[in-house]
């Protein structure tokens, strides 16, 4: 029989049943659905990581200070991590370095005009620029004559630009931060942010910060002026940022006499993320493995009631001139039909299922046209997988027997 | 001459029931030549049915040799036996044997289904055969909706669909009534005269007097 005649005469049979039919394709229907939207949910989780870090760079290593009071902070320069020494004394030794910039930050209301807004500040070397791989919209960055003269000047992120100069250009207006006046001297491009949830690692959102010379911003009172948050590096080999990494590591400990840091690297954190993400990957294959078992085993069970409901009419169709391979052709034709329209359903639903996680849960989903497919060929495969023992037992059927059958 | 078209040398058939060997045919021999019309009659259980279902090639002899159409059916693999029925051989069951989910029309086609023939073609051949049975204005009904009588005219209809050599018929007036049973009688002769070998298994005497030649079996074996 041509396959057209097949597809025509599977076509019809389903169709005398459309409830069964229906009934029989839900567990491929949910099987594929829960696919489909569990590894949209994991492919959006994994492209945001991917691009947060991306963001951080993946070749560079920021040396940190544990928040005080967390961690082995009992010593004696608990309140006090990291100091200017630290960051020169790594900038000497480190190998394969591109930038080493000290940062010390604050959260503070940034106003100008009239306007206020919330802004990360961010004092730095000019350094900073090269480490964090920052592209300036306008103006200029900070240089080490504004650093050594302590200037009050400041780069603004774009986020912070726009809310206090909506109408004008910003280099050359003045904003007041922590009670005192700074030029601003230039303005940073922006960056896509990563939305929704806090991503897997701390990120500074270049866009909200507002950069400004290292020695201007005190803070006063906590530890002196040569106490830092973070050291900021960039290496001229992403490969070499694990080796960077350990001696940043060993000369800090060395320099501040054991106080607790931090090394984090967003290139080994993605390597991490990764990980997890295969992890993730062979759950989810799992769970779609066993929920597809179940909705073959279903249409097996169909398939088999289906073959003994119908025996009267294999032996019709043997006596007309169907031979064995017809009456098998026949049936699993009807099967693959079945789970084919399961894994169509279920991946219509499992692409609305993605979109509801994602409107109403806020969670990024990402989906690919090669996982959808590889849906439909896993469903297509389920209904000849499992369809085939019931189509081997209706074309073994002897014609006189089932012709007799009742 | 030319060899007869079924030709049944020594056939006999037995059944494994449960523990029990139950022998349907015992060694039975029939020649049948090409557009003979042959009745074979005898007592429920003598293996009427059994005998045809070889000839049909529904099943296979557990001895002896078949030929049909000078060729040995029991070379033939199940592909080509297969198109065998399909094309040189026409049943007419008792029970009608209609497809109750499909309309008259579709159930006349299924033959052409397994023939190779293009689906284009199909509906007008099935509509020319029910014509000649007279049904055409059931084409569309499903077979539960007609009378014993039409269900039988059907499956005539659709035995004619492959215009098969040989036709075979097991019991058809059986479960009709007498009236009914005549014209069914008399669509079959009217096969006979189209030049068909015609086969009709029944006890009832009447209707295989009416056939050129009757044989009668008694227990499996054939009374001549």
């Amino acid at each position: 029989m041509s396959p057209r005649v097949l597809l025509r005469l599977g076509v019809r049979s389903l169709l005398v049943h459309k409830l069964r039919s229906v009934l029989s394709i839900l567990g491929v229907v949910f099987g594929v659905a829960a696919v489909t939207a569990v590894s949209a949910v994991g492919e959006g989780a994994r492209r945001e990581a991917v691009a947060q870090i991306g963001s951080l760079g993946i070749d560079t290593l920021t040396v940190r200070a544990r928040p005080a009071g967390s961690g082995a902070a009992a010593g004696g320069r608990a309140a006090v991590g990291l100091r200017l020494a630290d960051a020169e004394a790594v900038r000497a030794v480190v190998p394969h370095l591109l930038a080493a910039a000290p940062v010390r930050e604050a959260a503070l209301a940034a106003e100008a005009g009239g306007r206020t807004t919330q802004a990360g500040v961010v004092g730095t070397t000019a350094a900073y620029r090269e480490a964090a791989s920052l592209r300036l919209a306008s103006g200029r960055f900070l240089t080490d004559v504004d650093l050594g003269d302590r200037k009050r000047v400041a780069v603004l992120g774009s986020t912070v630009a726009s809310a206090l100069f909506p109408f004008e250009p910003p280099v050359g207006q003045r904003l007041l931060v922590g009670g005192d006046w700074y030029d601003v001297v230039g303005v940073v491009e922006g960056r896509a942010a990563p939305r929704g949830r806090p991503g897997p690692i701390r990120t500074r959102d270049v866009n909200r910060a507002v950069f400004v010379p290292l020695p201007s911003l005190d803070r006063g009172g906590d530890g002196g002026a040569d106490s830092i948050d973070e050291i900021v590096l960039r290496v001229d080999d992403a490969d070499r940022v694990g080796a960077s990494a350990e001696v940043a590591r060993r000369v800090v400990q060395r320099t501040t006499g054991g106080a607790p840091v931090d090394v984090v690297v967003p290139r080994e954190i993605l390597r991490q993320k990764e990980r997890t993400q295969r992890i993730f990957n062979v759950v989810t294959g799992a769970i779609a493995a066993i929920s597809l078992l179940v909705g073959g085993i279903g249409i097996m069970n169909i398939m088999l009631a289906s073959v003994a409901e119908r025996t009267r009419e294999v032996g019709i169709r043997r006596a007309v001139g169907a031979s064995r391979r017809d009456i098998a052709a026949q049936f699993l034709v009807e099967s693959s039909l079945l789970t084919s329209a399961g894994g169509v359903l279920g991946a219509l639903l499992g692409v609305a299922g993605s979109l509801a996680i994602q409107a109403l849960a806020g969670w990024p989903t990402a989906l690919s046209a090669g996982m959808l497919l590889v849906g439909l060929v896993v469903a297509l495969a389920v209904g000849i997988g499992f369809g085939w023992y019931p189509a081997w037992q209706a074309a073994r059927l002897e014609p006189m027997e089932a012709l007799r059958s009742e | 001459m030319s060899a007869p078209l079924v030709d049944l040398r020594a056939v006999t058939k037995s059944y494994t029931r449960g523990t029990r060997e139950v022998v349907a045919l015992r060694e039975v021999s029939l020649q049948i030549e090409e557009g003979e019309s042959v009745a074979v009659t005898g007592p429920s259980g003598s293996g009427k049915s059994t005998l045809l279902s070889i000839v049909g090639c529904l099943d296979r002899p557990t001895a002896g040799e078949y030929r049909l159409g000078g060729a040995a059916v029991a070379a033939l693999g199940d592909e080509q036996l297969s198109r065998l029925r399909n094309r040189s051989i026409g049943f007419v069951f008792q029970a009608f044997h209609l497809i109750p989910q499909l309309t008259v029309a579709e159930n006349v086609e299924t033959p052409l289904l397994y023939a190779g023939m293009a689906p284009g073609r199909w509906r007008t051949r099935a509509l020319s055969c029910l014509e000649r049975v007279g049904l055409l204005p059931r084409a569309d009904h499903r077979p539960s909706e007609l009378s014993g009588g039409e269900a039988q005219r059907a499956a005539i209809a659709r035995a004619l669909v492959t215009e098969p050599r040989l036709v075979l018929a097991d019991e058809p007036t059986g479960n009709l009534d007498s009236a009914t049973g005549e014209e069914i009688a008399r669509l079959l002769e009217g096969l006979h005269r189209d030049g068909r070998t015609v086969v009709l298994v029944t006890h009832n005497d009447a209707l295989a007097a009416r056939a050129q030649r009757t044989v009668r079996l008694r227990d499996g074996r054939m009374e001549s």
